[in-house]
C-alpha cells in the first residue's frame, strides 16, 4: 500500500454506514474532522469554549441532516460549510451592528494603526503568535474567514470556493486584504524593520 | 489596492507569470520599501501557518458522541431480552454426575427425615397418641392411635364400642419390628375395646391404663377420649 494511502474507510463509506444507523461510523467522522472544525471556529470567534460549542452544533447539524448530503461533493466541504455558517451566525448575533460585507481596508486601517502603534522591539515567538492571534480577531469577519482558511487551515482557493460558495477572485481579494491589514498591524513588531 | 501591493499578493499566491515574476523580483531587489512590505507579508503568512492548534477536549468528544448515540434499552426491554434470548447450555459428564448426586442426596435426606414424623412409636405412659381434628361443626373428633407389639402375628385388628365390636372393621397395620398400629377418629367419650390377633385371639391392650370386665370373665381395655 502507498505510504500516503489513508487506512480505513473513507468519508463517503462512513457516511453511507452512518445513514444505515451505524452511529460508530459517524463517531469516526467526528474523530477525523473535529480538530479542523474546532480550530476553524476558534480562529473565527477567538474563544475555545465557544469554538467547541459551535463545533458541536456543526456536527449535530450534520448528523441530523446527513440524509440531505449529496454524495457528489466531499463530506469535509459540506461539514466546513455548516461550521462557517454557524460561526458567522454567532458573530452576527454577538455584534449585530457589524455587517458581513467587504469593507475598504484602507479606511479602517489608518485609524486602527494610529491607535495601536508601539515602539519597535524584538519579541519572542510566543509573543508574535499571541499578537498575530489578536490581530486576526481584529480582522473583519469576511477577511478573517478567508485568511484563516487559506493560511491557518492551509486550504486552496478551489476548496474555499466550494465551502463558502464565493468565487475564487473574491476570495483572493479578501485574503489579500487580510494579509495587508495583518502585515501593517504587525509591522512594528517585525524583526525585519 | 496599489500595484506593488497587488504584485506582492499575487506573488504569494503563485499567480505571477514567469515574466511577471522576474519583474517583481527585480523590483524587490532595488526597492527597500517594497522589499520590507513583501517580507512583512511573508512573515505574517509564515507565522499564521505556525499558530498552535487546539486539540479537541475529551469533554467535547464524549459529549458529542453521547448525543448521537442511540438510546439504550429500558429495564423492561433488558429483562425481556434476557428471558427470551436463546442460550446454549454447556455441560460435562462430571458436572452432570455431581448434580445428579446432589439431587439424590436431597431426595434421600427427605425420605429419611419425613417417615420419622409418621412412624408410630409406642409411648408407655399413654397407650394412645391423639390429635384433635375439629372437622365437624358441633362434635370435634379426636384421632386416637392404637398400638400393639405382636411380632408373631399375621393380622391384628381392634374391636370395641366405636365399631360395633366388629374386628373386620378396623384392621391394624404392621410396621418394622412387629409393631401394629391404627389411627381411629373418635368423638370424646369412654370406649371399651380389645385387640384380635390372627382373627381368633382376643387380648386386652397391655398398655391401657384402665380396664373393665366384659361380663364373660375377661377384661376389656378402657379408653377415655378428651379434647
Amino acid at each position: 500500500m502507498p505510504p500516503d494511502q489513508p487506512v480505513g474507510p473513507d468519508d463517503a463509506q462512513l457516511v453511507t454506514r452512518s445513514l444505515n444507523r451505524d452511529h460508530e461510523a459517524f463517531g469516526q467522522l467526528i474523530d477525523r474532522h473535529a480538530s479542523r472544525i474546532i480550530n476553524l471556529a476558534y480562529r473565527m470567534v477567538g474563544n475555545r469554549a465557544e469554538a467547541e460549542d459551535l463545533a458541536q452544533e456543526a456536527f449535530l447539524s450534520a448528523f441530523k441532516s446527513l440524509s440531505t448530503f449529496r454524495a457528489d461533493s466531499k463530506f469535509s466541504t459540506w461539514l466546513y460549510r455548516i461550521a462557517t455558517n454557524k460561526c458567522k451566525d454567532w458573530l452576527r448575533a454577538k455584534r449585530p451592528g457589524m455587517e458581513q460585507q467587504d469593507v475598504d481596508i484602507d479606511e479602517t486601517l489608518d485609524i486602527h494603526v494610529a491607535d495601536e502603534q508601539t515602539p519597535e522591539r524584538l519579541l519572542s515567538q510566543q509573543q508574535v503568535a499571541q499578537e498575530l492571534e489578536q490581530a486576526i480577531q481584529r480582522l473583519p469577519p469576511l477577511y478573517r474567514e478567508a485568511f484563516v482558511m487559506k493560511h491557518v487551515e492551509g486550504m486552496g482557493y478551489e476548496e474555499m470556493e466550494a465551502i463558502l460558495g464565493v468565487n475564487s477572485d473574491t476570495l483572493k481579494m479578501r485574503v489579500y486584504k487580510g494579509r495587508l491589514q495583518l502585515s501593517r498591524d504587525l509591522a512594528t513588531l517585525s524583526p525585519t524593520q | 489596492m496599489h500595484e506593488p501591493e497587488l504584485l506582492i499578493q499575487r506573488f504569494l499566491d503563485h499567480d505571477l507569470t514567469p515574466a511577471e515574476r522576474v519583474v517583481f523580483l527585480q523590483a524587490v531587489d532595488t526597492d527597500p520599501a517594497l522589499r520590507r512590505r513583501w517580507l512583512n507579508v511573508e512573515m505574517v503568512v509564515a507565522e499564521a501557518a505556525r499558530l498552535p492548534r487546539l486539540a479537541p477536549s475529551p469533554r467535547f468528544l464524549s459529549e458529542l458522541k453521547a448525543t448521537i448515540a442511540p438510546p439504550g434499552p429500558n429495564w423492561w426491554e433488558r429483562v425481556w431480552a434476557a428471558v427470551t434470548t436463546p442460550r446454549t447450555l454447556e455441560w460435562n459428564l462430571a458436572g452432570a454426575m455431581a448434580a445428579a448426586c446432589l439431587v439424590l442426596s436431597v431426595v434421600a435426606g427427605l425420605l429419611t427425615v419425613m417417615p420419622e414424623r409418621v412412624v408410630e412409636v409406642p409411648v408407655a405412659m399413654a397407650p394412645v397418641q391423639t390429635m384433635s381434628a375439629g372437622t365437624t361443626q358441633e362434635t370435634p373428633r379426636v384421632f386416637v392411635r392404637l398400638v400393639l407389639l405382636q411380632p408373631g402375628a399375621r393380622s391384628v385388628s381392634v374391636a370395641g364400642d366405636f365399631n360395633g365390636w366388629n374386628p373386620a372393621d378396623t384392621p391394624l397395620e404392621r410396621s418394622d419390628g412387629g409393631m401394629w398400629t391404627a389411627t381411629i377418629p373418635l368423638k370424646p367419650g369412654r370406649y371399651e375395646y380389645m385387640f384380635v390377633v390372627d382373627g381368633k385371639q382376643w387380648i386386652a391392650d397391655p398398655l391401657a391404663t384402665d380396664a373393665a370386665t366384659d361380663g364373660f370373665g375377661a377384661q376389656n381395655a378402657v379408653l377415655d377420649v378428651d379434647i
